[in-house]
């Protein structure tokens, strides 16, 4: 049965003290964003919405067009778990909206505050690392949305704004830094996948006696698997699964040690790397010379 | 009367200096207004949707259950427009005023069609009854999405003045254009005649009742309004590409300004630092 969650009361600034921990400089060097806060880091994230607003419809369509029904508001979890009225999904785009709208448009320059529009200054910055980073990207405000507005795209250019200018989250950039270092999301290394997957082939010729191999690097196997790196680390279970599916279809398959990640924390910051990211799977692919990729997450 | 070819300057006292501003007045209203207002309107919705489509659709960001046919895609539109399916499943009180109001709308705008047509067609005439209900009831749900606003915690939060700007707008229109057909009686033949004369670039002078003029003059001001404020999410819903994309997932959709993957000097995904990161882990495994 589906319970209905009641939409609590507003409580303004009710999450504005859980805030992600800063970025930190060896992180953001290794994924091509300055190592700090820009000192002219304004001008740059101006200049870096304009390049958005110029290159997303979805962005400067969404900007526009919301009326403010409030059909979003109490179907965002954060809202729902917080009850912050900032983590209402209008009221998240509205943070970006009324930069936008002072910069950007007729009605926002001539009228100033009285049409929301306001200056990006100090305190407009901590609210957007604040509450863009207190969104998950889920869409689920997008299907209640009488014009299909989705926050998500909001919060990714926010986000890509802020990157610009060197403001980001530790969480998500030390995960982009360990993909290019390790080859997946945990920081496993080669060495340590090579070992877990031989560790797996004994364990499974010991509990159930099946003789089945986990391939690593092998060159000109039929398929690619790039799994959630967590599937060898943890959820080893849904590893062995992948192995014994394969050797009963009888193809042959291959893991990486270069990719060995299905998940893309690129989507959380920007787009070079979200791009990046994902073109290591064809990267590995090329390299080991597969015929398919299987890739999941 | 025909409008004078410039504006008429009256020699004499006060009671023509009042006569002057009058005809300046009318003059204005309902010759240099409706064809400034209808300009800014139709040129004002060509440049958002120019702006909007101008600008480029990157990423396949199409929300589901989608369609996978163009048919699809129309149909889904279609019914976005007509019946807003996705606000009647998040809210259920906001759908119902949401959709009557939309529907008196169209029902009103329709039935004023007969002050601009002549002969008034047949459908035209047939829609009159039910137009003038629409036009009695459509305060009904403007005043309830007001109310609305400024009742529920979460909404008053995110009003901005434009919400409030476009609701009072549009209930000041329909106040005034109930109270001209109930309680201030237009002579109807007058209001054609003057339609009628904008229509075929030959304005006639009119003589209005003030009521009629408010009602005409914030029709003007809602024309004006339209292309800049939020009611422009009428069109913007054609162009919204969480709605108007195909789920087509076998075709590669190409973003117009991709850019190729750059490696900076500390990435180990460039191909030495790779081979180097292999013959480290093969190490491993001779030990």
């Amino acid at each position: 049965m589906r319970m209905p969650v009641p939409a609590p009361g507003i409580s303004i600034g009710a999450s504005q003290s859980q805030r992600c921990h800063p970025a930190k400089e060896k992180d953001m060097l290794k994924i091509d964003l300055p190592k700090e806060r820009l000192p002219d880091w304004k001008e740059t994230m101006l200049k870096k919405m304009a390049e958005v607003l110029d290159k997303y419809r979805s962005v400067r369509l969404f900007l526009d067009i919301c009326v403010k029904c409030g059909a979003c508001a109490d179907k965002c979890q954060f809202f729902l778990g917080t009850g912050d009225p900032k983590n209402m999904p209008v009221a998240r785009a509205d943070l970006l909206r009324k930069v936008y709208k002072r910069y950007f448009t007729w009605g926002g320059k001539i009228w100033g505050r009285a049409n929301e529009a306001e200056e990006l200054n100090e305190a407009v910055l901590q609210d957007w690392y604040t509450y863009f980073y207190q969104c998950s990207e889920c869409r689920r405000c997008s299907v209640f949305c009488p014009y299909g507005i989705d926050t998500a795209e909001i919060t990714m250019a926010a986000r890509e704004i802020m990157a610009a200018a060197g403001v980001a989250t530790k969480y998500v950039t030390e995960v982009v830094a360990k993909v290019y270092d390790a080859g997946n999301n945990l920081g496993i290394w080669p060495a340590a996948w090579k070992d877990n997957c031989s560790f797996l082939e004994e364990d499974l010729k010991d509990t159930e006696g099946l003789d089945i191999k986990f391939p690593v690097d092998a060159v000109g196997a039929e398929v690619l698997l790039v799994p959630p790196s967590a599937d060898n680390f943890v959820n080893t279970n849904t590893m062995i699964g992948y192995a014994k599916m394969f050797h009963a279809a009888g193809i042959s398959w291959t893991t990486s040690t270069y990719c060995n990640e299905g998940g893309n924390f690129g989507l959380f910051l920007n787009y070079a790397n979200l791009k990046k990211v994902n073109n290591r799977i064809l990267e590995a692919a090329r390299q080991l010379k597969v015929k398919k990729i299987y890739w999941g997450e | 009367m025909k409008i004078p070819p410039c504006l008429p300057f009256v020699k004499g006292g006060w009671g023509d200096l009042k006569v002057t501003f009058y005809v300046m007045s009318m003059t204005f209203l309902f010759f240099y207004l409706p064809y400034f207002s209808l300009g800014i309107f139709f040129l004002g919705i060509l440049y958002r949707f120019w702006r909007w489509a101008k600008t480029p659709v990157p990423l396949r960001i199409v929300v589901p259950p989608a369609p996978g046919s163009r048919l699809g895609v129309v149909r889904r539109l279609v019914g976005d427009v007509l019946l807003f399916p996705n606000l009647f499943r998040g809210d259920k009180l906001l759908w119902a005023g949401g959709f009557l109001l939309h529907i008196f709308l169209w029902l009103v705008i329709l039935r004023h069609l007969r002050y601009f047509l002549y002969p008034v067609p047949g459908w035209v005439a047939a829609i009159q009854t039910l137009g003038l209900y629409a036009g009695y009831l459509i305060p009904l749900p403007l005043a309830f999405l007001l109310a609305r606003r400024l009742v529920i915690d979460r909404v008053l939060y995110i009003s901005i003045l434009g919400d409030y700007f476009a609701l009072v707008l549009l209930l000041a229109i329909a106040v005034s254009g109930v109270l001209l057909k109930v309680f201030f009686r237009t002579y109807i033949v007058d209001v054609k005649a003057l339609v009628l004369g904008l229509v075929h670039f030959q304005p006639l002078m009119a003589d209005a009742h003030w009521l009629f003029s408010l009602h005409f003059l914030l029709v003007m001001a809602l024309l004006i309004y339209f292309p800049f404020g939020k009611l422009m999410h009428s069109g913007g819903l054609l162009l919204s590409p969480t709605r108007n994309q195909r789920a087509n997932f076998e075709r590669r959709f190409v973003n117009p300004w991709d850019f190729p993957v750059s490696y900076n000097a500390l990435n180990l995904s460039s191909p030495e630092k790779y081979a180097q990161a292999l013959v480290a882990s093969r190490k491993g495994e001779k030990e």
